[in-house]
């Protein structure tokens, strides 16, 4: 960090207003605090006990490519972390500026630059709302179809940097499936394309390159999607299983049999009677399936008889469209306040995708291990992004007092995030699925790539010589490392 | 402290993103602090050591925020992060450390008088007595409203008694309110009065007319978010003629340029001026439409700030639609 009040602050803080605008270089505490916490919950409890946290020393609100590119050649000359910042929704600590350094927040870039009906798709730049841009992507009679929990929190750009995932993604895919090409900043202010359609044979996808990259490769600074036609049709059905081995063999051969739900959704039973029970009043034991179809009338139809059929060969209690309705017209409320798990609780999200073969063998490795080492933490879980070769687990753990003491409560936290997903990864897991790596989980990357890491640092390398862009995370080495 | 009172609006929105996208300010500043959780965790730092409530920048950051209400209606627990607001103004005027531009405010406002003038079993307080030939006029300044949102919660109530007891002289029945805000205002706080606003007095007498002329509603923060989404104006637009398009993408944000606040254009210039150029950004028809508010406020600083575009109040579209006829 830069002392402030410092002559060298000074120099950096009126090169950046140079650049940007005296409006859009902030150095005041409102910013400062509002850009040191995100989603994570370390830092969230470090606030809470009233410690100070790691802020920036400059936040910035570039307004075009061009003023991203002049910042990041600011941060090169001084030595200076770059930090992008989207919504700051992230739950993995990726956009917390933890050597201080430049938060770039990319909000002000938030212009729909043009819809193509034709192809379908729409252009925005990075730093869009994504309730936003989908509300506008309405109004003309398209959907970006991407519904994540975090649509009002979340930006285009922060999707991209973490390879986000709306709930429907099991028809229209995850950010990475929707997104046709990119603009990037790179590390050292060179302004790129990547090539206009994802599918080619013109060498390696340098657009997933950049997808999942948190930053540290690149700011994502404007994206061509595709968008989709409003389905003349969308249908719901909920089931309720006797456990959730049945509900996953269930769900499993709808995916297998290559039905095509746009969302399929199974919570275990601890969560079902957790949960579920709050937020629908389903008062019942077993586990919760849900599924939907959308599409023309017609096929919706054809396919959620198919759908509902393979669940009745597991004799579940039928609830019907309405329990699966009433899920999806609630979908987000599982995340507002008191709904969602908060303080003084400690919790965290062990999102980890797997085969269909493994899954279950994933969720029960965490789960004992949890349960073993950690009898203080419960353990509860859904299924959620259904692929046609498995499906992500979103399991969570909850402590309902931690220590009072936060470097107490942060050791505990992290021993549970150790224990859980290095046992995830022996069962052959990966995380994760949606939420990225950030700093919470740098330090299992390369446990969980092997060899493989050291081509994703030396492209690091490559792209950032002077390490400034978003140090330290994604398992990337630290500033001055 | 005030904000002490509100201990579970902080812990609910420190951490919480979920309404974000509906902060009118932080939607033209992009300020990660003008948003109800940049606003909560700055008041949970206070919370933690009051002498944080000193810290100029914070004080500067309370007073930037439009009041919309609009967070608090997205929110499916409805959270007052408004609510916190005003306690943490109300902190601050009690501390000595409002700002001077504020004090100069309510130095203005408390000075407030009312008088009543003609005769009728109901009053009427607001710009446009001529629709209102039954009702004798309340004219006179902000009844509070404006000085509660800005901090001044002792001299509002000052306010108010002043204009309770010229009300209570008139020993009128209803108070027909023109202004959402102090229509909202003096139905929860006036008592012994039926406080009625203007739309849904004038849906008695209005005439029923067929759809012919097109205008774009701008909904008032107080109406939205404060009356339970009153829908008089709109149907007495209706029966007056006018068929209204749906403004912007949504009917989740606020497009009342700074209504909540009262005063937020004198306060907040630059801001205001930020918030009128997104509603003109947003319109399909900036140059073409007619734009109807409710809200005296909204008009006046849209109007300011884009004199090009054709804003109106709902009772000056009711005067031009009669005036046609």
């Amino acid at each position: 960090m830069i002392t402030a009040n410092s002559y060298m602050h000074e120099m950096v803080r009126s090169e950046l207003s140079w650049a940007l605008g005296d409006d859009h270089v902030q150095t005041g505490d409102s910013d400062k605090l509002g850009h040191s916490i995100d989603y994570y919950w370390v830092p969230e409890v470090w606030h809470d006990r009233g410690r100070t946290l790691p802020a920036p020393d400059f936040v910035v609100y570039p307004g075009s490519a061009a003023e991203v590119s002049e910042v990041i050649k600011i941060a090169n000359t001084h030595g200076i972390p770059v930090i992008p910042w989207g919504g700051g929704s992230g739950s993995q600590g990726g956009a917390l500026p933890v050597y201080g350094g430049i938060v770039m927040d990319m909000k002000r870039m938030n212009r729909l630059l043009a819809i193509d009906p034709v192809s379908m798709t729409a252009t925005a730049e990075a730093g869009i709302n994504t309730q936003h841009l989908e509300w506008a992507v309405e109004k003309v009679g398209y959907s970006t179809m991407h519904f994540p929990a975090s649509i009002a929190c979340a930006t285009l750009g922060g999707f991209i940097a973490n390879r986000g995932t709306g709930v429907l993604s099991t028809k229209y895919g995850k950010i990475e499936d929707m997104v046709m090409t990119l603009e990037v900043v790179t590390p050292t202010g060179e302004i790129i394309n990547t090539l206009p359609v994802p599918r080619h044979a013109s060498g390696p996808d340098l657009a997933q390159l950049f997808l999942g990259s948190e930053g540290t490769l690149g700011v994502v600074t404007k994206a061509t999607i595709k968008i989709h036609p409003v389905p003349e049709s969308r249908r719901f059905h909920a089931f309720l299983f006797r456990n959730m081995h049945d509900a996953m063999g269930a769900g499993a051969k709808i995916m297998t049999t290559r039905l095509r739900p746009c969302v399929i959704r199974l919570y275990d039973e601890p969560e079902t009677a957790r949960l579920i029970k709050r937020v629908l009043g389903i008062d019942r034991c077993g586990a919760y399936l849900v599924f939907g179809f959308d599409g023309p009338a017609a096929s919706v139809d054809l396919e959620m008889g198919q759908a509902c059929a393979i669940c009745r060969q597991a004799e579940p209690e039928d609830l019907g469209p309405d329990m699966g309705q009433a899920w999806w017209d609630h979908r987000y409320k599982f995340f507002y306040p008191p709904y969602m798990f908060h303080l003084p609780q400690a919790f965290g999200t062990l999102d980890t995708v797997a085969t269909f073969a493994n899954i279950e063998k994933v969720y029960w490795a965490m789960k004992n291990v949890v349960g073993e080492k950690f009898p203080q933490a419960a353990f509860i879980g859904h299924f959620s992004h259904w692929y046609e070769w498995g499906c992500m687990l979103y399991a969570r753990f909850i402590i309902e007092d931690p220590p009072r003491d936060p470097h107490e409560a942060v050791a505990l936290y992290n021993r549970i995030w150790d224990t859980a997903i290095r046992a995830a990864i022996r069962e052959g897991g990966v995380i994760n699925e949606h939420h990225g790596v950030g700093l919470k989980l740098g330090r299992m990357m390369k446990d969980l790539y092997g060899p493989a890491f050291r081509v994703l640092e030396d492209i690091k390398g490559a792209l950032d010589p002077n390490n400034i862009m978003n140090p330290g995370k994604m398992g990337f080495r630290a500033k001055g490392s | 402290m005030h904000i002490d009172n509100h201990g579970d609006v902080i812990a609910a929105c420190r951490f919480c993103f979920m309404c974000r996208h509906l902060d009118p300010v932080g939607n033209v500043t992009f300020r990660e602090a003008d948003t109800p959780r940049g606003r909560a965790l700055i008041l949970d730092r206070v919370r933690m050591a009051q002498e944080r409530l000193a810290n100029p920048d914070f004080i500067d950051t309370m007073y930037r925020s439009a009041l919309s209400g609009a967070n608090r209606q997205h929110c499916v627990s409805h959270y007052d992060e408004t609510g916190l607001v005003l306690a943490a103004r109300r902190d601050i005027v009690a501390a000595g450390l409002a700002p001077e531009p504020v004090k100069a405010l309510a130095h203005e406002l408390v000075r407030a008088t009312f008088a009543i003038e003609g005769r009728g079993s109901s009053l009427y307080f607001g710009d446009h007595p001529r629709l209102y030939p039954e009702c004798a006029t309340l004219s006179g300044g902000d009844p509070g409203v404006a000085l509660e949102a800005l901090g001044f919660a002792g001299e509002a109530a000052e306010v108010l008694g002043r204009l309770r007891g010229v009300i209570a002289a008139s020993g009128s029945g209803t108070l027909v309110v023109g202004e959402p805000s102090s229509y909202v205002f003096l139905k929860k706080r006036l008592g012994g009065i039926a406080v009625v606003h203007c739309s849904e007095y004038l849906l008695s007498t209005a005439p029923e007319a067929g759809p012919a002329r097109r205008a774009v509603y701008l909904e008032s923060d107080f109406l939205r978010n404060y009356a339970d989404g009153m829908d008089a104006p709109r149907r007495l637009l209706r029966r007056h003629g006018y068929e209204l398009a749906p403004f912007g993408t949504n009917a989740e944000e606020s497009h009342a340029v700074g209504e909540g606040a009262v005063v937020f254009d004198a306060l907040q210039p630059e801001l205001c001026k930020r918030l009128c150029r997104r509603i003109r950004e947003l319109a399909d028809n900036p140059a073409a439409d007619l734009f109807i508010t409710p809200s005296r406020h909204a008009k006046a600083a849209l109007r300011k700030y884009h004199p090009e575009m054709r804003v109106v109040s709902l009772e000056e579209a009711v005067t031009q639609e009669r005036s046609h006829k």
